[in-house]
């Protein structure tokens, strides 16, 4: 498994922590390639269905960022979506998905050094959970 | 036919007997209820049982079964054609299936088994299954398959009747196939005395403790568009939340749906239990939905259960009366009833 | 409770004759020992089918959004709850309702009592002074009622109806000192791997017959998740990932929304206790923002608002 490398879907808010990923891009700031960008319009845009479902497409781990609470550019988009996301972790994790699977965080499109170091973290944090076990049809399991 | 007597510590040597030779199938205490799956050991077989919460339909028709699978991988000379899925079909052998569950296959024969069309999955779980029946000496409140066209120690749709005599069972043979299974069979012993007596005794106070509980008579001539459009479905449909639990419990209901599922470049294409209760059954692509609103869709269960099923096939209901859905639906509806009321709206010829 | 029957009956008769609502929801006696079905009322001469005992534990609430008639509806404690979510989502306006208030005595679990008799059959069901006498066609038996109750009956503190027009009878003393989470702090105490399997071995009989969703009064979407197509989120078949997901998503669905009422549980045919997954989020809701579901119709549900403040322990 020494060769294995996690696949992380990261959902980027456009007008936050997608513009943090370009500006980390443009300034050449290294950042491990496990991610996979799918740009949404607001972190509150993300619909549990989303991170289910990348979890049962073989999603490793699943990374939600948006802009930092009071910088909405929806005004309240995020304070919706910090609610959602903390309960939707909750579950998850009560139901017997690994802690390190699901990651959150608040990125400025200022903050390049900060998504280039959460990158990091969560490919670090992915990579101790190991491959996903739970949620990943290969087959249906049945008659 | 040939008759044979078991007590009932001799029964687990017959069954282990059996599961030598068969897949043997029978009630196991699973949880909070009863179902039929394959016997491990002879002593999980639980005959002292009323009926299975889920009917045997699984056995021949699962939840969930994919058919065929396909690959989509490029350059594959295979690619995107369906194979087969390989089955189990070893000799099997069901038993103590209520006679109602059993005469309940016959009705789906006529879906799965035609002129046309012969669905082989269906077919070929059919011909490799012999069924052995186990009366109903004590008939639940709900049942009512006296009313449905069947009967307590109904042994039109089995090979073999088991009939509980208390110290042992009763062995008939109804069939060639059980004929054939029981000359097999070491270990039984000869009827003794009074034993077919104690039997029709069984049978008669068990038919008389159903009853007849409606008649459907009136029902078939009735034209069918007077009873579509009849006012009780109004109040019959208030109360139905159109969950499936009626239509996935009953040994009759047969619909299925077919889907395909892909993984990456691989697939397979899976057929599903349906229920006309749900929404989608009915949906067009095109985005109609002749069956819209809740009423039409549970119209349309209990007509075709009994009025467009008999006129069509002029067999009888496509409802054995097992009573599964009166006794499981969260909501208490009762088909008979419903039956009830579509025979007392019609008035009949005097 | 039986004596609600009567006041039901009488309330219905009024209000239908002075053309205060257009219909009333309420249950009739059903056609097997405890059970019973909910029932619409049109007319004056069906008012006497109303009935009302300890079997009527569907919750009525499930029978309102989007009706465009004057309604009478008869409420326990969980379907007036229910209510105010509805009144919130705006699936019913509160000028067309007339609430019937049934303060409760908890609702009995019709499969635990045919687990404790073993196989006999009740055919007639009496209730009085808190025990239930079953008679069979060859045995007669008394429980005590307190210990039939649904699950969640027997955890509830809210047995009186949070709103309503007019009451059945007298409000009857709250339930205090209940631990309500118990079985979640079971299973929070158990390692990912126990949860996981835990939950599955939980979901294992499930049909997909989806009983547990629409019995549930805030199952209301023109189209389920379940049965959407473009994309297909989850598969139809009995395979474990698919019923987990839909059991999944279909909990978190009512977060914020559901009261713990119980008709999931009871509806479902293979008797899996659904409410493992929705009392987790009903636990972190209460702990995390302090708010219980269907009190007041004042407040906004926990996922419809926020606070500036509100706690983000995980966040980066």
């Amino acid at each position: 498994m020494t060769d294995w490398e996690p696949k992380i879907v990261a959902f980027l808010c456009n007008w936050c922590s997608y513009g943090g990923a370009d500006l980390a891009g443009v300034s050449r700031m290294q950042y491990p390639a496990n991610i996979r960008v799918i740009r949404v319009p607001c972190s509150g845009r993300v619909n549990p269905k989303f991170i289910l479902a990348a979890f049962r497409h073989g999603a490793d781990g699943v990374w939600v960022s948006g802009c930092h609470p009071g910088d909405c550019h929806y005004i309240e988009g995020n304070l919706y979506a910090r609610r959602k996301f903390t309960l939707l972790n909750n579950l998850l994790e009560h139901t017997g998905i690994e802690p390190g699977r699901l990651h959150f965080s608040w990125i400025s499109s200022a903050e390049a050094t900060k998504f280039a170091e959460t990158a990091k973290q969560v490919v670090d944090a992915v990579k101790k959970a190991g491959p996903a076990q739970h949620f990943i049809k290969k087959q249906a399991e049945v008659a | 036919m040939s008759e044979t007597y078991v007590s009932k510590e001799k029964l687990p040597g017959i069954v282990e007997q059996l599961m030598g030779t068969h897949r043997v199938f029978g009630p196991i205490l699973k949880g909070q209820y009863h179902q039929f799956a394959l016997l491990e050991e002879s002593a999980d077989l639980d005959l002292a049982f009323r009926n299975t919460r889920l009917s045997p339909k699984a056995l021949f028709h699962p939840h969930s079964e994919r058919m065929f699978e396909f690959t989509l991988e490029k350059g594959n000379p295979d690619a995107g054609i369906l194979k087969e899925v390989p089955k189990d079909y070893r000799s099997r052998i069901v038993l103590g299936i209520r006679p109602c569950d059993a005469y309940a296959f016959k009705l789906d024969d006529r879906n799965f088994i035609t002129d046309q069309f012969k669905d082989p999955w269906w077919v070929q779980r059919r011909e490799s299954t012999t069924l052995v029946g186990l009366a109903c000496n004590d008939p639940c409140s709900t049942c009512f398959c006296t009313s449905a066209g069947s009967g307590p120690f109904d042994t039109s749709s089995l090979d073999v009747l088991l009939v509980d005599l208390g110290e042992g069972y009763l062995l008939q043979a109804v069939t060639h196939k059980g004929e054939q299974l029981m000359g097999d069979l070491a270990g039984g012993e000869s009827v003794p005395e009074h034993c077919t007596e104690q039997a029709a005794a069984l049978k008669q106070s068990a038919e008389a403790q159903l009853g007849i509980q409606f008649n459907l008579d009136p029902v078939k001539q009735k034209s069918m568009v007077e009873l579509f459009d009849a006012p009780f479905w109004e109040d019959v449909q208030f109360s139905c939340i159109n969950c499936g639990t009626c239509t996935f419990l009953c040994p009759t209901c047969w619909c299925f749906d077919i889907q395909d599922e892909v993984y990456q470049s691989r697939g397979e294409r899976i057929r599903i239990w349906d229920s006309c209760m749900f929404p989608l059954f009915t949906l067009h692509g095109a985005g109609h939905n002749p069956r819209d609103q809740k009423l039409k869709r549970v119209r349309q269960r209990f007509m075709h259960k009994l009025k467009y099923y008999p006129d069509k096939y002029a067999d009888g209901i496509a409802c054995v009366g097992c009573g599964r859905c009166v006794q499981h639906c969260p909501v208490n509806i009762d088909i008979r009833q419903v039956a009830r009321l579509m025979a007392e709206s019609c008035v009949c010829p005097v | 409770m039986r004596a609600y029957t009567e006041k039901i009956r009488e309330a219905a008769k009024r209000l239908l004759s002075e053309d205060r609502v257009d219909v009333v929801i309420g249950f009739r006696k059903g056609t097997v020992a405890l059970m019973n079905e909910p029932f619409l009322v049109k007319s004056l001469d069906q008012v006497d089918r109303l009935y009302w005992d300890g079997n009527c534990g569907i919750n009525l609430a499930n029978y309102l959004p989007k009706r465009p008639d004057r309604v009478a509806i008869v409420a326990k404690g969980c379907d007036s709850r229910n209510i105010v979510v509805h009144l919130l989502e705006n699936q019913i306006k509160r000028e067309q309702l007339y609430i019937l208030g049934a303060p409760c005595h908890g609702m009995i679990d019709r499969r635990r009592i045919l687990a404790a008799l073993d196989g006999k059959e009740p055919l007639q069901v009496e209730e009085a002074n808190g025990t239930i006498k079953l008679i069979g066609r060859d045995f007669e038996e008394t429980l005590e009622r307190s210990s039939c109750l649904q699950d969640n009956c027997a955890i509830c503190i809210h047995r009186n109806p949070v709103v309503y027009d007019e009451l059945l009878g007298d409000l009857v003393a709250e339930q205090e000192n209940v631990d309500r989470y118990s079985d979640v702090r079971r299973v929070e105490a158990m390692s990912s791997e126990q949860r996981w399997q835990y939950f599955d071995d939980l979901i294992a009989p499930c049909i997909r017959c989806y009983a547990c969703r629409n019995a549930c009064p805030l199952c209301y979407c023109p189209t389920c998740f379940v049965d959407e197509s473009r994309p297909q989120w989850v598969g139809k078949s009995i395979d474990r990932t698919d019923t987990r997901t839909f059991h999944f998503l279909r909990a978190y669905h009512v977060a914020g929304r559901c009261t713990d009422c119980g008709a999931c549980e009871r509806a479902c045919p293979v008797g899996i206790k659904v409410r493992r997954f929705t009392k987790k989020l009903e636990k972190d809701i209460k702990e995390l923002y302090g708010y219980e579901v269907g009190l007041s119709t004042d407040e906004r549900p926990p996922l419809d608002t926020y606070r500036p403040g509100d706690p983000e322990p995980f966040f980066k």
